[in-house]
C-alpha cells in the first residue's frame, strides 16, 4: 500500500537520536532527490540565484567558457537575460566521444583565445567551468587552465561545477569561492583594509558591521561584489585579515592564509541580539578593536518588541531558501517567545547545536526536509503556521503571509534582526488589513 | 570551432525531452544524475513543474556511486520511493554520468522491474543529444513496450459522446510546441470536428491510452520527434500517420502573411518551421527556406531545406543569406543580431531554445 505522508520527525525526537544517528529519511544520500518547486535552487548547484555559474564571474572584468555536455549549460539562458551577464557567459559543448576520450581538453586553449579575441574590451579573467563529466574523467584542469592562459595571454582559472561532490570534501560552491579568491598574493599589508568574504552580494548598507570597522580605525572594506575594476580586486591582497561571513567560505580563507599570509575570523549571520552581541565581544577579543554596539542593538530590540508586543506567541514555519541558516532563525524566534511549528531544512551533525536547543524550547516542532521524494505529500493543514519565512516555505503555506528573506543584497548583524521584524510586521499587518 | 557557442545558449538536451514525454504518465521517472540535470529539468525545461509536480527524481548520485558502479544502490532508492509513490511504471534516464562510466541500462531496467514488482523502461540520454531525440527514443520505448495489439479504445478525453475517427497526437510536448497545453487546439478547432477522441501521449495521455494505441485511426505528428513512434506503430499496427502544427496564433499568423513576397528564414523544429512557410505562402509567391537544429526528417523537409550544426554556420547563414526576414525563436533573433542581420524579425518561440512560451 502506497505510504502518501510527507516524512517528518519532531525536534524532540530528533535531539533524542542525535547527529549520530539521523534518520535516512532526512539523508540526501540515502533516497532519490526531490526537486521540489520549493527548492529547486537548492538541488542544482547552478540553477538559481547565485549558483557556481553566476559566482564564478564575481571577479570584475571577467568571463566564463562553460565546458561541458549542452545540458550542463541548459538553465544559464536565463542568466544571460540578468542584467550584465548576456556577453559574459560561452560554451564549449562537448559530444559523445568528448565524454569518453576526453579530446575536448585539448581544444580549450584554442577556444579561451577565440572567445577573448572576438571580444571588444578583453576580459580580465577567463573562468574555466567544468562539470561531472570532467570530475569523472580525472581532469587536471589546473593544468589545462595554464595552457589555456600561456595561449590566450590573461589568466585563466578553474571552476568545478561538480554536482557529484556536493557533500564532499570541496562541495562547488565552496570550491568556487576559493577559485575566485585564487588570484590574491602575498604582498604587503595594510592594517586599515579588511576583506568582507563568503557573499557573492554587498551586505545591506546599513549593517553596523562598516560604522562598527570603521570606529575600529578599518579605512577600507572589501567586497567582491562591489568592486568595479581588476585592480581593485587585486587590491584586497592587501587585507590586514578577512572576515568570512559564510561557512562555504572556510575553504577560500584557509587557502588565502596559507597562500596570501591573510589571516581570518568568523561570524555568523546571528537572528537574536544577545547572541549578536556575543559574537561580536569575541571578535572585538580577538582582534583587539574596541566595540561598542549598543546603538545598533537598541534599535533591532526596538523591532523585535514592536513585534511581539503586537503579535505575540506568533507561529512560524521557517524554509531553507533563505539568507541565513534555518535552525537558527527557528531557535531565535523560540527564544523571542514564538512558536515553530515547521521547519524545511537541511539536518547535518553541524546544526544539532540548534537542534538540541529547539528540541527544550519546542519539543513538538515538526522537521521536514525539501529533497524527500514524500514531500509530494506534504499537507499544509495538519500544522498551519501564522506566517513563513523562506521562499520555500511560502511554497508550502501558500496561504500564510510569507516573508522570503532571501533578497541578494545580504542581510547582517543587528541591521539584519532589524529588517526581519520590520518585514514581519508588514506581513502580519498586511494579512490584518485583508 | 565546432562546438563553441558566443552567440547562443545550450538547446534543451535530450533528458528534458525524453522527461516531457513521461510527464503526466502514472510512472516513477528517475534521472540518472548527481541533481543538476534534474534541477535543470524540473525548473527549466519543464513549464508544467510549477503547476503540477510530478514523480520527476534525481538519482542523486555521488562520486563514489559513479566509480564504484553501485547500481544496486540506485535500485534500493528507487524501490524505497516507489513505496510512497503510486505508479504503473518506473523510468530510468540517462545523463552524461552514466554515459561515461558506461552504464547498462537493459541490466538496470531488469533490476527496477523485479525489485519494484512493476514494468521499467529505460532511456539511454547522454545530455550531449538534443531534446527531440530523447523524446524521440522514449516514444519508441514506450510504445514498444506497451503497446498492445489486442487493446480495448476507451476515450481518454472529452467528446465522450461524438462517433467518429480518433488520433493520438505525437511530438506534442512544451518543448516542441512551447505551450503547457495543446489538447484545446484539437478539441476546440472546427478542423477536426469528425474526431470522437484525441489521445496525446506526452501532454496527458497516460499509460491506457499507450496500451492501446494500435486502436486509433491515425496518428499526428506535430514535431519530427514522433515520427521514429509513429513509423513503429504502422509497421506494428498499420496505423497511417501525418504531420501538421495548429498551434499557430491569429498573431503571428498575421505577422506571417505579411512576408510574403519576401526572402525569408524560418528557424524552429521542422513541422513548425513548414506550417509558417505554408502560411507565408499560401498569402503569395515567396522564398521561404525552413532551417532547424533539430531533427529533420527527408520526408518533412523540402530540397534546399537546412540543418544547422554549429553556430558559425548560423551566423553566417543570418549575415550573408540576403533575408529580408527571419522567423525564429527569440533567442536566435537576438543571437542574429549579434552577429550583424539588420533584417526584419518575427517571434516565433521555440520553448526549447529560450525557455518561452508562446503565450507567455
Amino acid at each position: 500500500m502506497t505510504e502518501r505522508n510527507a516524512y517528518y520527525i519532531t525536534a524532540g525526537e530528533l535531539a533524542a537520536l542525535g547527529p549520530g544517528n539521523i534518520p535516512s529519511e532526512l539523508l540526501s544520500s540515502a533516497h532519490l532527490i526531490y526537486s521540489s518547486p520549493a527548492a529547486l535552487s537548492f538541488n542544482s548547484p547552478g540553477a538559481q540565484g547565485f549558483g557556481v555559474k553566476r559566482a564564478g564571474l564575481a571577479i570584475p572584468g571577467s568571463v566564463m567558457l562553460l565546458v561541458a555536455p549542452g545540458c550542463c549549460g541548459r538553465n544559464t539562458t536565463i542568466l544571460s537575460r540578468l542584467g550584465g551577464y548576456s556577453d559574459r557567459f560561452f560554451y564549449l559543448l562537448m559530444d559523445d566521444t568528448d565524454i569518453i576520450t576526453g579530446r575536448h581538453l585539448k581544444k580549450i586553449p584554442d577556444a579561451v583565445r577565440e572567445v577573448v579575441d572576438a571580444m571588444e574590451v578583453p576580459p580580465t579573467v577567463v573562468m574555466i567551468c567544468i562539470t561531472c563529466v570532467d570530475a569523472l574523467l580525472g581532469t587536471d584542469m589546473e593544468r589545462v587552465c595554464r595552457k589555456a592562459s600561456e595561449v590566450a595571454g590573461l589568466p585563466v582559472l578553474p571552476c568545478y561545477m561538480y554536482a557529484l561532490t556536493r557533500e564532499g570534501r570541496e562541495p562547488p560552491m565552496n570550491a568556487v569561492r576559493k577559485s575566485i579568491y585564487s588570484l590574491l598574493e602575498k604582498t604587503e599589508r595594510d592594517p586599515a583594509v579588511v576583506n568582507l568574504l563568503g557573499e557573492f552580494a554587498p551586505l545591506t548598507d546599513d549593517s553596523e558591521i562598516y560604522e562598527i570597522l570603521s570606529a575600529a580605525g578599518v579605512r577600507k572594506v572589501n567586497e567582491i561584489s562591489r568592486l568595479d575594476t581588476f585592480e581593485e580586486y587585486l587590491g584586497m591582497s592587501r587585507a590586514n585579515f578577512n572576515i568570512v561571513i559564510n561557512p562555504e567560505c572556510r575553504l577560500a580563507a584557509n587557502d588565502l592564509s596559507a597562500r596570501a599570509g591573510i589571516p581570518y575570523v568568523e561570524l555568523r549571520k546571528l537572528h537574536h541580539t544577545e547572541r549578536i552581541h556575543r559574537q561580536y565581544e569575541l571578535f572585538a577579543a580577538g582582534t583587539g578593536m574596541k566595540i561598542d554596539d549598543q546603538a545598533y542593538r537598541m534599535e533591532a530590540e526596538k523591532e523585535v518588541k514592536k513585534f511581539c508586543d503586537q503579535y505575540p506567541e506568533t507561529t512560524f514555519a521557517v524554509g531553507e531558501t533563505l539568507n541565513g541558516e534555518s535552525f537558527e532563525i527557528a531557535l531565535s524566534l523560540l527564544r523571542y517567545g514564538h512558536k515553530i511549528s515547521e521547519i524545511y531544512g537541511t539536518v547535518t551533525a553541524e546544526n544539532f547545536v540548534y537542534i538540541k536547543k529547539i528540541a527544550e524550547l519546542s519539543p513538538g516542532t515538526r522537521i521536514y526536509t525539501n529533497l524527500s521524494p514524500s514531500m509530494m505529500y506534504y499537507d499544509c493543514s495538519e500544522a498551519p503556521a501564522d506566517v513563513t519565512i523562506g521562499a520555500d516555505a511560502a511554497y508550502y503555506q501558500p496561504d500564510a503571509p510569507n516573508v522570503p528573506w532571501n533578497q541578494e543584497v545580504q542581510p547582517f548583524g543587528y541591521a539584519a534582526v532589524t529588517h526581519l521584524f520590520r518585514q514581519l510586521y508588514e506581513a502580519r499587518e498586511k494579512e490584518a488589513r485583508r | 570551432m565546432k562546438g563553441l557557442l558566443r552567440y547562443l545558449s545550450p538547446l534543451a538536451p535530450d533528458q528534458s525531452g525524453a522527461v516531457a514525454v513521461l510527464y503526466g504518465m502514472d510512472c516513477i521517472t528517475v534521472v540518472c544524475d548527481a541533481g543538476g540535470c534534474t534541477g535543470n529539468i524540473c525548473g527549466f525545461d519543464e513549464p508544467r513543474w510549477y503547476d503540477k509536480p510530478g514523480a520527476v527524481f534525481s538519482a542523486g548520485l555521488r562520486d563514489m556511486d559513479a566509480i564504484l558502479g553501485r547500481d544496486d544502490r540506485l535500485i534500493e532508492k528507487l524501490a524505497d520511493a516507489a513505496k510512497r509513490t503510486d505508479a504503473s511504471f518506473t523510468a530510468i534516464i540517462g545523463t552524461p554520468v552514466p554515459a561515461v562510466i558506461g552504464t547498462d541500462y537493459r541490466a538496470l531496467s531488469r533490476m527496477a522491474q523485479k525489485k519494484c514488482g512493476m514494468p521499467s523502461i529505460a532511456v539511454e540520454c547522454t545530455g550531449t543529444r538534443l531534446y527531440d531525440e530523447g523524446a524521440s527514443d522514449t516514444y519508441r520505448t514506450l510504445f514498444r513496450k506497451f503497446a498492445e495489439k489486442t487493446g480495448t479504445e476507451g476515450p481518454v478525453h472529452d467528446n465522450t459522446e461524438k462517433q467518429g475517427k480518433t488520433a493520438g497526437i505525437l511530438g506534442m510536448t512544451p518543448l516542441d510546441i512551447s505551450l503547457k497545453d495543446g489538447r484545446p487546439y484539437f478539441t476546440e478547432n472546427e478542423r477536426y470536428r469528425d474526431y470522437s477522441a484525441f489521445y496525446d501521449y506526452g501532454m496527458g495521455a497516460g499509460l491506457e491510452a499507450v496500451r492501446n494505441a494500435a486502436s486509433v485511426t491515425e496518428n499526428i505528428l506535430v514535431s519530427p520527434s514522433g515520427l521514429a513512434a509513429a513509423e513503429y506503430l504502422k509497421k506494428k499496427f498499420g496505423t497511417p500517420y501525418r504531420w501538421e502544427y495548429p498551434f499557430i496564433g491569429e498573431a503571428l499568423r498575421q505577422e506571417l502573411v505579411s512576408l510574403a513576397g519576401r526572402r525569408v528564414l524560418v528557424i524552429h523544429q521542422q513541422v513548425a518551421a513548414s506550417a509558417a512557410r505554408d502560411l507565408i505562402e499560401e498569402a503569395g509567391p515567396s522564398d521561404v527556406t525552413c532551417a532547424t537544429w533539430f531533427l529533420q526528417p527527408d520526408p518533412m523537409k523540402r530540397p534546399g531545406d537546412l540543418h544547422l550544426e554549429t553556430e558559425s554556420q548560423f551566423v553566417e547563414l543570418c549575415r550573408d543569406g540576403a533575408y529580408d526576414a527571419i522567423v525564429g525563436d527569440p533567442e536566435f533573433l537576438r543571437a542574429a543580431r549579434m552577429s550583424g542581420y539588420q533584417g526584419t524579425m518575427v517571434e516565433f518561440p521555440h520553448f526549447a531554445v529560450s525557455g518561452v512560451l508562446a503565450d507567455e
